[in-house]
């Protein structure tokens, strides 16, 4: 469990990144956090001969709120914006999620774009940035293109960033009064992959729901005009009829139970959360 | 091609030396820096025997390269005791049977040591979650929970001792 040889290249800025992403293409990766990547490498899964440590990039540690969404930069890790005190208030939805994601060595070192450009259908950071219709933003030497999430998560580990393009930056929109959020999940074992996992933002009486863990990609729904137990009714009605995928620890049932009881459990906490922050 | 020099701060004492690009932190402090305290378990972050600190955070040593800790400060479990005397942890992980084998135990002693530090008074629960992240394959949990309990109101209670 040795990764094979490679060239790495510490990077100092953006476009030293981007110019040898142009250059190498699909022969290069780029490596921040790295707690998919090593390991990936580490099985060979991916060997690539050059890796780009974007680490020393100072302008991609930054994140904070503009344009009405939560900027967080490509070498953001984790950890960092877990513990910003203002997360909650910011996008209640991520302060939710991040104890569900891995542990907190794991978190310490893993970012937050890393998570998104792996693209796992099952990892809480993939379902949140669906499931709030957030963007991402890749740069080349050519042009700069945000991408919303729908555009972006094209399969499982699969994603419309092109070989010479680096994602600099991901964009949470900020959380709207009055707005409700819920996000629940079952795994095996603490800190590992959603087996399903549950997001919801509610809206007055319009919902958006998410299943991570099911399919290839993060599944989004829209409700519009449904009271709790609408919803609800709907909810169940979604999980006897989407495709979902069947592994040997899991059956394509117990994913539909655990997609109607923990989106149960997620309408009410969204209903809840809308209550207890309304005024 | 060891083409890469890191230099470290291991425990207080500045080290250096020459790895690969490939090098992963774990068999850095290992095979080139002769601190063998720090166990390689599975080498993929699920295990947790290889849990240490990289400038005051707690990490998977086997989810970093080498070249990646150059600069940095790094504890390992043979920071943990002082001047050869077992550290309240490590005497508790004794008294509670803590440990069979012993190859999970250094990652745990790091992550229990952080998990008290953040949390002076963890119920049972949090001690659990805090250390989910390392497995134990031979003598199981409770004896580990048992000692990190024990040494949180120790603590405690030597810290109420001296404002007293």
């Amino acid at each position: 469990m040795k990764p094979a040889s490679f060239q790495v290249h510490l990077v100092q800025s953006q476009d030293e990144a981007i110019g040898l992403l142009d250059q190498f293409g699909e022969d290069a990766r780029v490596i921040a956090g790295g707690q998919t990547l090593v390991p990936m490498l580490a099985m060979r899964v991916a060997s690539p001969e050059h890796l780009i440590d974007i680490n020393q990039i100072a302008d991609l540690k930054y994140f904070g709120t503009s344009n009405g969404a939560l900027q967080v930069g490509a070498c953001v890790r984790q950890a960092e914006l877990e513990a910003w005190e203002n997360l909650e208030q910011v996008q209640p939805l991520l302060k939710m999620l991040f104890p569900w994601i891995a542990h907190t060595p794991i978190r310490n070192r893993g970012t937050v774009c890393g998570s998104i450009a792996h693209a796992d259908p099952s990892a809480e950071l993939v379902l949140a940035l669906a499931v709030l219709d957030g963007s991402v933003v890749l740069a080349s030497k050519k042009r700069k293109r945000v991408v919303k999430a729908k555009d972006f998560f094209l399969g499982a580990l699969q994603t419309d960033r092109q070989p010479n393009e680096l994602i600099t930056a991901v964009q949470f929109p900020i959380a709207i009064k009055k707005m409700g959020y819920g996000f629940k999940e079952y795994g095996y074992r603490h800190g590992d992959f959603a087996v399903v996992a549950v997001a919801i933002t509610k809206s007055g009486s319009d919902w958006t729901i998410g299943f991570g863990g099911v399919n290839d990609t993060v599944q989004i729904f829209k409700l519009q005009n449904q009271s709790l137990e609408e919803a609800i009714q709907s909810l169940n009605q979604l999980a006897s009829e989407i495709e979902v995928q069947e592994d040997p620890t899991t059956s394509s049932g117990l994913r539909r139970h655990l997609m109607r009881t923990l989106g149960k459990k997620a309408c009410i906490q969204a209903s809840e959360f809308e209550r207890g922050h309304g005024s | 091609m060891k083409d890469y020099t890191a230099k470290v701060k291991l425990n207080g004492v500045e080290r250096e030396a020459r790895c690969e690009a490939r090098t992963t932190l774990i068999d850095f402090i290992r095979h080139e820096l002769g601190a063998t305290g720090t166990h390689s378990g599975c080498e993929h972050g699920v295990c947790g025997a290889c849990t240490i600190k990289v400038d005051g955070k707690v990490v998977r040593s086997c989810l970093m390269f080498a070249y990646q800790a150059n600069g940095t400060e790094i504890e390992t479990v043979e920071g943990i005791a002082t001047a050869g005397q077992l550290s309240d942890l490590q005497l508790a992980f004794k008294k509670h049977h803590a440990l069979q084998c012993g190859f999970c135990t250094p990652g745990f002693l790091i992550a229990a040591n952080e998990l008290l530090q953040n949390n002076h008074s963890p119920s049972e629960l949090e001690v659990r979650e805090g250390l989910s992240g390392n497995l134990c394959r031979c003598t199981g949990y409770v004896g580990i929970v048992a000692a990190v309990l024990e040494v949180a109101q120790l603590r405690l209670m030597a810290k109420g001792a001296n404002h007293a």
